[in-house]
């Protein structure tokens, strides 16, 4: 990598998902060809930029280290995993909602008088905040993925996970008992980088946030 | 979560002989601009903050030097019934680090500008910014951006909205992540929400040449900062005629980076391309008072760790002579 090429990291997963139809016929539109292929970074159609695609859970720390100069991440993640980044631009897209989930029938008043109430989830930070606020305790299960299936197999009484749709709940039998917060994607900057080199960090920020807006 | 090994550097010739070099030349600046240095122990022991090192002496709880201006402002505090004006220092601080890839030990070089309460103290600000102009062509960088910025644009607004606590800090975090939709967040329902996030839309629209003072027009604070904008003209005013080549100058109305000690100008020295800033500093006027002295106070710090390990890892930043491969 040479100093002169811009980096920017975008989301694999959901959020890439609904980003990378976005730039399409935009000056950063990623390449289509490396795109099929199994490379992670992609060539955009402006010279000098390119686009690293990454784990949502990933990216920050590369932006937050200047690898990439900005970044795309939703700001659950962004919450979550408090780095040193600047969040330049809510983008508005992504938009999901934090929810306490639990089985059909059973409601946040029914889990409030649980013992031993145990919630499984991707996020403990917000969690945590959360039950702060609400003024109770509780047993949190880490997981990384598929928490659905937590509450099927008894491992958590209800998990605390992001919903777009519902479609993913109701198909596990679960519902929305209480929102904890909201999340979409963010626009996120390297510090070094925005504050040092202002004069080549903000005229990208500026075209992302043109193609973005174009395709709105 | 990060991983962190502490990490105590140990500087092999190259980067030893230019610590050395530098440190001399930052010294002789400030020397020749009237500071004189102060040695302060490098055994503290006053209350010990977290992540100081800390061990036992006996039954007392010491640390090591954590901090060049809480260890001078102690030894000034305690030693002098009038201040010295101009100090200087060099040396190590020892702090566990916020970012996992920063040393434990930390070698640095900076100065304080003291007078007596009610002093003027516009020139001392002046007099600060214009040594540190002159450090970049001092470390052989090739070129480098000052950052002028006032603590008191989002100190004063937010303490005549009697904002404190938890809410302050979240309005101050936000606008460290350069984020306002953050601080709209921060503040909804709150009686100042509107002027709150006017004024940081405000602080966050430029971050240019003097013209970025003009932002401060669109803020509902503009005549309560009439003060502040008009000492940070004067300051440009001040400086923009002495500019080095190749040092930019930049307003960042947005500098809220450690806004719980600032209380007026700050100074920030960055390089291009560089991940941290590599100078800081400003004025701080409370800390004196703390302590029971009626003095007020500014000064900056060079981080000089940060410089060698910019030395290191971009060579291309320095002229050749600083970094030469043979001399790493």
């Amino acid at each position: 990598m040479t100093h002169s090429t811009l980096l920017i990291a975008f989301p694999k997963g959901r959020l890439g998902d609904e980003l990378v139809p976005k730039l399409a016929g935009t000056p950063l539109a990623l390449d289509a060809a490396a795109l099929k292929s199994r490379v992670l970074r992609i060539p955009t159609a402006t010279p000098g930029v390119a686009a690293l695609l990454l784990k949502g859970a990933d990216l920050p720390r590369y932006v937050a280290a200047g690898v990439a100069s900005l970044g795309i991440v939703g700001s659950d993640t962004l919450d979550e995993m408090d780095m040193d980044l600047l969040e330049l631009a809510d983008l508005g897209f992504g938009a999901c909602r934090l929810s306490l989930c639990a089985k059909a029938g059973v409601t946040l008043d029914v889990l409030r008088t649980r013992p031993h109430l145990r919630l499984a989830t991707k996020f403990p930070k917000a969690t945590e905040a959360w039950l702060t606020r609400e003024g109770l305790t509780a047993e949190l299960v880490p997981l990384s993925s598929s928490a659905e299936l937590a509450p099927l197999l008894g491992l958590a009484d209800a998990i605390v996970d992001l919903v777009q749709t519902g479609g993913t709940l109701k198909a596990h039998g679960l519902v929305e008992t209480a929102v904890l917060g909201r999340s979409s994607a963010r626009l996120v900057a390297a510090r070094g980088a925005y504050l040092s080199e202002p004069g080549r960090i903000r005229p990208l920020a500026d075209m992302l946030l043109g193609a973005l807006k174009t395709k709105a | 979560m990060a991983v962190r090994t502490p990490h105590f550097p140990d500087l092999l010739f190259g980067s030893a002989a230019r610590l050395r070099r530098w440190e001399g030349a930052l010294m002789g600046l400030l020397e020749a601009h009237g500071y004189r240095e102060l040695h302060p122990s490098l055994v503290l022991r006053e209350a010990v903050p977290e992540g100081a090192l800390r061990f036992f002496d006996g039954d007392e709880l010491v640390a090591l030097r954590w901090d060049f201006t809480v260890a001078l402002a102690g030894l000034l505090a305690r030693s002098f019934p009038t201040p010295p004006d101009r100090v200087a220092y060099a040396g190590a601080v020892f702090r566990r680090p916020v970012q996992p890839w920063e040393a434990v030990e930390r070698f640095e070089v900076g100065c304080e500008r003291i007078q007596p309460e009610g002093e003027p103290a516009a020139e001392a600000d002046v007099e600060l910014a214009r040594m540190l102009m002159a450090i970049p062509g001092l470390l052989g960088l090739k070129s480098a951006i000052l950052h002028l910025g006032n603590a008191a644009l989002v100190r004063r607004p937010l303490e005549a909205e009697g904002l404190f606590g938890e809410l302050a800090y979240a309005v101050v975090a936000a606008l460290s992540r350069r984020a306002p939709h953050r601080v709209r967040e921060a503040l909804d329902g709150h009686p100042s929400a509107k002027r709150l996030s006017a004024h940081a839309e405000a602080l966050l629209s430029e971050l240019d040449g003097p013209g970025t003072l003009a932002a401060l027009e669109a803020s509902p604070y503009a005549s309560l900062l009439e003060e502040e904008r008009s000492h940070m003209d004067r300051a440009l005013k001040a400086l923009l005629p002495i500019l080095p080549p190749n040092l930019e100058l930049r307003v960042d109305l947005a500098d809220v980076a450690g806004l719980d000690f600032y209380t007026g100008p700050t100074l920030r020295l960055w390089a291009p391309g560089a991940q941290q800033e590599l100078a800081a500093g400003g004025r701080y006027d409370r800390l004196f008072p703390g302590l029971g002295r009626p003095w007020q106070a500014a000064g900056f710090c060079v981080r000089l760790s940060r410089l060698l390990d910019l030395a290191a890892t971009r060579p291309d930043l320095f002229e050749e002579q600083g970094v030469s491969p043979s001399n790493r």
